[in-house]
């Protein structure tokens, strides 16, 4: 870290023992809500257990293989067979307490995201020194001080041991637990320069859910940026290729057939199950004329996977972890079965661009949304559901108002982002010819 | 085979020798077939089962064979838990018809009545495997009798509350019936609200359609049975039933007449007919041409029998047996799973 | 003497007819339940000795020929249909001679010539529901089970071993029963509905009972005791309970059950028979008029039975049934076995079914518990948990077939071992699932039904079975007829289930809302991905200034325009 800006640190900087205690009050929560009563009740809530990860499911697809029944045959198992065997090793062969393991996968998440975190701001702290003669003169109070890269990594682990959407993942049993590490696991790796493992976790997250496939988009820029040949970037993807195939090879292995494609990507895909969750999917095609579902089911894939893939990254190509960030919380509001693991994890990497907040201008707006949205879902489901007297159409309204503080959000962040590099370049002054200007895009 | 060929030659036989002094009526149909569809569920709706039976019993009595009358009824009104006298629908508050009857055969019950269906049955195109009594077999001289009752608006009918047919879609399905020679007339009878809406887009020539009402007006129902305790027949359905019970095989009433059925004054709606499309005077048209099966019958004398050549198949030796047979034990034996 | 000498004349034909290598019999068995109903049973059988393998059914004599050719066209083996309406009560009614579940049920067994079973199987029901004016045609893939332990053929059977791939069984819980199955089904007697006992079956008599079941069983059967030969059977009942509270009272007649009397037998009939279960006679008594032409005691399994046994003559009948004297209580033992089914849970979320044994016999039981489970209700076997009187206990044997939406039922088959005196609970979990809106059926929020549970049994015992044996097709033939075991297939009540539906009027909002949604991503991300910042000159006009301004542009110009309007 920056040395020359300790002693100013020594005051604004959490101490050690603070994040320690952070830890362990996260996970205090964590633990007692596991094992409290209202494990069931959370682990049962489709905001937090999708058909994709919820723990019940693979809990009936282990019980069936171990009757000797290929979990692929029926259709309520929709994990692949080599996580399959990761919970099997875990659970049966090793006897661990199933949730002694989700807690721990969660504080795994949590350390690396820290990690995660100290990384970027690293990046930034470099960048940002490297960068300082081409930037416009008024602009110094636009640089970050020392304390922002500081508390910014303790901010991330803080926002993911606190943030309730983490909390109920992991207590709910759902498997993006385990998507949450491995994602986690491949930001660090990505920003620590080290390919193969980056790959490595890229492609037992794309196993696990399929989307995390376009993030080998912004591994390749960043590859591109560390190694400065062109050639050794290429291969990144082909590897990742690589590791994929293999991965799908064990999995034919392990599961005797490729039915698992069907079951496990066939349905992140065609969207068969229309079990309601956060998502924008599940009324739509409950309501689709049957005509139109393929078209639909195509558009509305394309628009959760590579619609904004390119030009996102043409324009953010510099930065290689925005882009990933940006591209994780269009995943979570576009694909096919969301859960609110998905969201907590995006919103947990927030504070990573900690330098953006003050350009961003609907964090009221998105916060105040996400508050109510997150209090009026249960209940209008609970009215629907189990009194009776509400409707889908309630519940799915708050599912589109949650939909689009997220859109907000990520808009919002990269607006910032871009007004925050106009300001560097421009100085803070808005003015053309001594009159008021205004910014806008053009 | 062996049956038919004796006849077929006769037939021929006969057709040669007697050209001279006998005729076939000319652009006359050969046989009657009727469609009877009532579209809506719900037991409030026992009026429209009501009126489908009561026409059902009507056509049959007139000469209709039950495989030529398709029976589509979207609900089970006769053995409702809500009817307190099972397997019957009356249409009268008297109670002295029963329509649904003793012999009852319905080709199309509950989930089954459907708009596809409907549409796949006028048309012929139905899915392989589709048994004979749920096919309209007819060709370029059936006379079809289509009866339609539900709830309808303008321009569509009702099927179940859950879908319904439009009258482009009704009228494009019988503009390919009749490209497909698959009817020589058709009488098309509807009981709905808006019922003329359903018919103003025919384009298909020999069509004479009737409907309870007009365009803007409700069609309404006649009286309501006590003991039922809902209303249980339709005013149009119960005056054309009036008229249709005075009619027997021998009748001489003619379509003319019972398209004057049900004044405004006791049907409350006005009666629209359409007869633009049809080319012969109704008033001319014999009311069995439509709603029997009456026949000129020649009857044929003198007839030479051309013997035929059978060439008798022997009936097949009895195979020797040569397989063991035995009964399976029931119940799979439990000491051998153990 | 001249009557009897006439009734010869007139049926010598038929005398010939014996000597046809098929017959026909008609029976009539009426048991006084324990409680307040009266079991009515009418019991038509067909023997056909013909080769079943080859027989083309170009002509057929007794045997109705509409059937045999759906049968030989799609290769049948053995077929059983049965329709019912109402639910037989187990355990105050005792066993039925013929079990059917709520419903239609259908189960065939196809030759092992067979090619395409499954394709073979939905046309035949698309056939019989031809036949029988029922929904059958509804019957596919997606809800057609093929048991492995449950539906042994009942027939013969010539092969080495048994390929369950060859059964299909099928339930539409849902289906109604009324006149028009009956109707269809009467005319494949040889006498119609015109004569015989056949002509008692007024529709709106025997719809007006508790449980009235209208079945088909078709199998081949051996022709003597040898079992050289086989014969193709045919055996088509009603079964009715009459309940004394809609009679009005205890005293049945003919006139009372069916609104006439008999007029005579069927004359094809080789035999025509009726029986009348008088074995509670000893407690609830009845008198009989006229008498009966004699009386037969069976003792069968340990128990005996009596039966007034009337031989239908080709003249008209009436039968009548008083009930002497005040009745003494009558405690009935339950039978051995009988079953109970439920749905768990509130909401619409998560539940559970519930399938409840009762073992009152004196000795385990073996029992094999089958469940067909639609596809809309997926179960986790995981959540599997059998509880012997209260405690848990394991399974025999499991099989289970995970199903798939839209493709398969659930199928799960259970052997199980009961002890004495025992209740056996059988539970397990499902979600309710999420359809598209045309999946649903027009009355949606009536609900979706689960079909019966099957639970077979051979009873050591006959008490309160009136069972056919295996190799019996007649009334008659259950006379007598102990055997080691006696095969009990007890169906549990339909359960409904309301699953959660959409807002069947909304497609085109959901539609353009969620659209609305994924465009308000896109224009952004487009403005961002597309465009770069620059500064322009700001406009001074305050936004609500220039909204003013427009609307005061507005105002002005409408005025304007009816102005103009008056002046015109």
């Amino acid at each position: 870290m920056a040395h020359g800006k300790t002693e100013k640190c020594e005051q604004d900087c959490y101490k050690g023992g603070t994040v320690l205690f952070m830890y362990l009050t996260g996970l205090g929560i964590r633990y007692w809500l596991m094992f409290s009563r209202y494990q069931s009740i959370i682990a049962n809530h489709i905001e937090i257990s999708t058909p994709l990860n919820s723990w019940k499911r693979v809990s009936e697809g282990l019980c069936l293989q171990s009757k000797g029944i290929n979990p692929y045959e029926g259709d309520l198992l929709h994990e692949a067979p080599i996580t399959i065997l990761f919970y099997k090793v875990l659970t049966q062969w090793w006897k661990l307490d199933i949730k002694t393991i989700f807690l721990a996968f969660d504080a795994g998440t949590a350390v690396v995201l820290y990690f995660v975190a100290k990384k970027y701001m690293f990046h930034l702290f470099i960048e940002q020194e490297e960068n300082k003669k081409q930037y416009a003169l008024n602009s110094k109070e636009f640089l970050l001080s020392g304390s922002d890269f500081v508390n910014s990594p303790v901010f991330v682990a803080s926002a993911f041991l606190f943030n309730p959407y983490t909390i109920f993942n992991c207590v709910g049993q759902s498997t993006v637990v385990f998507h949450n590490f491995f994602i986690a696991l491949f930001l660090f790796c990505m920003l620590s320069g080290s390919v193969i493992l980056s790959v490595l976790s890229l492609a037992i997250c794309t196993m696990m859910s399929f989307y995390p496939i376009v993030l080998i988009i912004p591994l390749f820029l960043y590859s591109n940026g560390i190694y400065k040949s062109k050639f050794r970037a290429i291969l990144t993807p082909i590897l990742f290729i690589a590791t994929l195939a293999a991965f799908i090879t064990i999995s034919i292995g392990l599961s005797n057939g490729t039915a698992f494609m069907k079951n496990v990507y066939g349905f992140i895909l065609t969207v068969p199950d229309l079990q309601p969750n956060i998502g924008l999917f599940w009324y739509f095609f409950t309501e689709m004329f049957d005509h139109f579902r393929d078209l639909f089911i195509s558009s509305f894939q394309i628009n959760a996977t590579v619609l904004y893939l390119i030009p996102l990254s043409v324009k953010f190509r510099k930065d290689p972890f925005l882009l990933t960030f940006a591209i994780l919380c269009l995943i979570s509001v576009f694909k096919s079965y969301p859960c609110l693991g998905d969201v907590g994890f995006v919103l947990s990497l927030l504070p990573c661009f900690i330098h953006l907040f003050n350009y961003s201008q609907q964090g009221f707006l998105v916060g105040v949304i996400f508050l109510i949205t997150t209090a009026l879902g249960p209940i209008l489901w609970h009215l629907w559901i189990y009194s009776n007297s509400a409707n889908a159409n309630f519940y799915f309204g708050v599912t589109l108002a949650f939909a689009i503080a997220q859109i907000f959000l990520v808009t919002d962040i990269l607006f910032a982002y871009l007004k925050r590099e106009f300001c560097l370049n421009h100085g803070k002054e808005r003015k053309i010819d001594g009159k008021d200007a205004l910014l806008i895009l053009e | 085979m062996g049956l038919f060929t004796p006849i077929f030659v006769a037939f021929c036989a006969s057709l040669a020798h007697s050209q001279l002094d006998f005729e076939f009526p000319k652009n006359g149909h050969t046989n009657n077939w009727a469609v009877l569809v009532d579209t809506s569920r719900f037991w409030f709706n026992y009026r429209h089962v009501a009126n489908v039976l009561s026409i059902y019993r009507s056509v049959k009595r007139l000469g209709i064979p039950d495989s030529q009358i398709i029976l589509m009824i979207a609900d089970d009104m006769a053995c409702n838990p809500r009817n307190p006298r099972p397997a019957t629908v009356f249409n009268n508050a008297n109670q002295h018809i029963n329509v649904y009857g003793d012999d009852v055969e319905v080709d199309y019950r509950g989930y089954e009545v459907t708009v596809e269906n409907f549409v796949r049955l006028l048309t012929g195109r139905l899915p392989p495997g589709t048994p004979r009594s749920k096919q309209l077999l007819t060709d370029e001289g059936s006379n079809v009798l289509i009866y339609l009752t539900g709830h309808g608006g303008d321009g569509f009918l009702k099927f179940q509350d859950s879908e319904e047919i439009t009258s482009q879609e009704m009228a494009d399905a019988l503009e390919q019936m009749w490209q497909k020679q698959r009817y020589h007339e058709i009488f098309f009878m509807i009981d709905t609200c808006q019922a003329a809406s359903m018919y103003e887009r025919f384009y298909s020539p020999n069509i004479l359609a009737v409907g309870s009402s007009l365009v803007g007006e409700d069609s309404l129902s006649h009286h309501v049975d006590s003991s039922i305790g809902v209303y249980i027949i339709d005013r149009y359905t119960f005056f054309a039933l009036e008229f249709l019970e005075n009619v027997d095989q021998h009748t001489k009433k003619t379509m003319g007449e019972f398209l004057n059925v049900c004044p405004k004054r006791v049907c409350i709606s006005t009666v629209g007919v359409r007869r633009d499309l049809f080319a012969r005077n109704p008033h001319q048209v014999p009311i069995t041409d439509f709603f029997g099966s009456v026949r000129p019958v020649e009857v044929i004398s003198n007839v030479t029998l051309v013997p035929l050549v059978t060439n008798e198949t022997k009936t097949k030796p009895v195979a020797q047996p040569t397989k063991k047979y035995r009964y399976i034990p029931p119940l799979v034996n439990f000491n051998s799973i153990v | 003497m001249f009557l009897p000498t006439l009734l010869v004349l007139i049926f010598s034909p038929f005398g010939v007819l014996t000597s046809k290598p098929d017959k026909f019999t008609e029976e009539l068995f009426i048991k006084p339940l324990y409680s307040d109903q009266l079991y009515v049973h009418f019991h038509f059988a067909t023997k056909w000795d013909t080769n079943p393998e080859q027989e083309t059914f170009r002509h057929t004599h007794i045997f109705p020929r509409a059937l045999g050719e759906i049968v030989e066209r799609y290769n049948v083996q053995e077929l059983h249909v049965s329709l019912t309406g109402g639910l037989w009560r187990y355990e105050t009614w005792g066993y039925p001679i013929l079990d059917a579940a709520p419903g239609a049920e259908v189960w065939a067994w196809f030759k092992d010539t067979t090619e395409d079973v499954d394709q073979n199987w939905k046309l035949l029901a698309s056939s019989l529901s031809g036949l029988l004016c029922a929904s059958l045609n509804f019957i596919d893939k997606a809800n057609s089970i093929r048991p492995e332990y449950t539906f042994k053929p009942k027939g013969v059977f010539s092969g080495s071993n048994l390929n369950s791939s060859f059964v299909r069984y099928s339930s539409l819980p849902r289906e109604i029963v009324c006149t028009e199955n009956l109707t269809p089904w009467k005319k494949l007697l040889p006498c119609e509905s015109k004569s015989g006992l056949a002509s008692l079956l007024n529709s709106g008599y025997i719809h007006n009972t508790r449980y009235h079941s209208v079945a088909i069983h078709m199998r081949p059967v051996c022709r003597d005791s040898s079992c050289e030969f086989v014969s193709l059977e045919l055996q088509q009942t009603v079964s009715l309970v009459y309940d004394y509270l809609i009679l009005g009272t205890k005293n049945w007649s003919f006139r009372k059950l069916f609104g006439q009397g008999l007029m005579g037998r069927c004359p094809l009939a080789e035999t025509s028979t009726i029986y009348i279960d008088t074995t509670s006679n000893t407690s609830v008594p009845f008198q009989l008029t006229p008498s009966p032409d004699d009386y037969v005691t069976s003792i069968r399994g340990g128990h005996v039975n009596t039966f007034a046994k009337y031989v239908v003559r080709p003249y008209a009948m009436s039968l009548n049934a008083n009930f002497l004297g005040k009745e003494s209580v009558l405690l009935n033992a339950p039978p051995s076995l009988h079953a109970n089914q439920y749905i768990t849970g509130y909401g619409q979320e998560r539940g559970g079914i519930v399938t409840k044994i009762y073992n009152n016999h004196w000795s385990h039981l073996d029992v094999v518990v089958l469940q067909n489970i639609p596809w809309y209700v997926p179960i986790y076997l995981h959540t599997l948990k059998i509880e012997v009187n209260g405690l848990e206990a394991e399974p025999l044997k499991i099989r289970y077939i995970p199903g798939r939406q839209r493709e398969r039922p659930y199928h799960l088959e259970l052997l199980l071992k009961l002890p004495a005196r025992s209740v056996t609970s059988v539970s397990v979990d499902f979600d309710y699932v999420f359809l598209k809106w045309q999946e649903y059926p027009p009355d949606a929020n009536h609900g979706f039904y689960i079909g019966s549970a099957i639970i077979s049994a051979n009873l050591p015992l006959a008490r309160n079975f009136t069972g056919l044996p295996q190799d019996g097709s007649t009334i008659a033939d259950s006379f007598n007829a102990s055997r080691s075991g006696y095969l009990v297939q007890v169906r549990t009540e339909n359960m409904v289930i309301t699953l959660p539906t959409p807002d069947f009027s909304m497609p085109y909002n959901v539609i353009c809302l969620a659209c609305t949604v994924v465009a308000l991503a896109f224009g952004p991300l487009h403005n961002i991905t597309t465009k770069r910042l620059v500064l322009t000159v700001k406009d001074n006009e305050k936004l609500i200034v220039k909204i003013k301004n427009k609307i005061v542009k507005v105002l002005t110009d409408r005025r304007g325009g009816e102005e103009k309007q008056s002046v015109q």
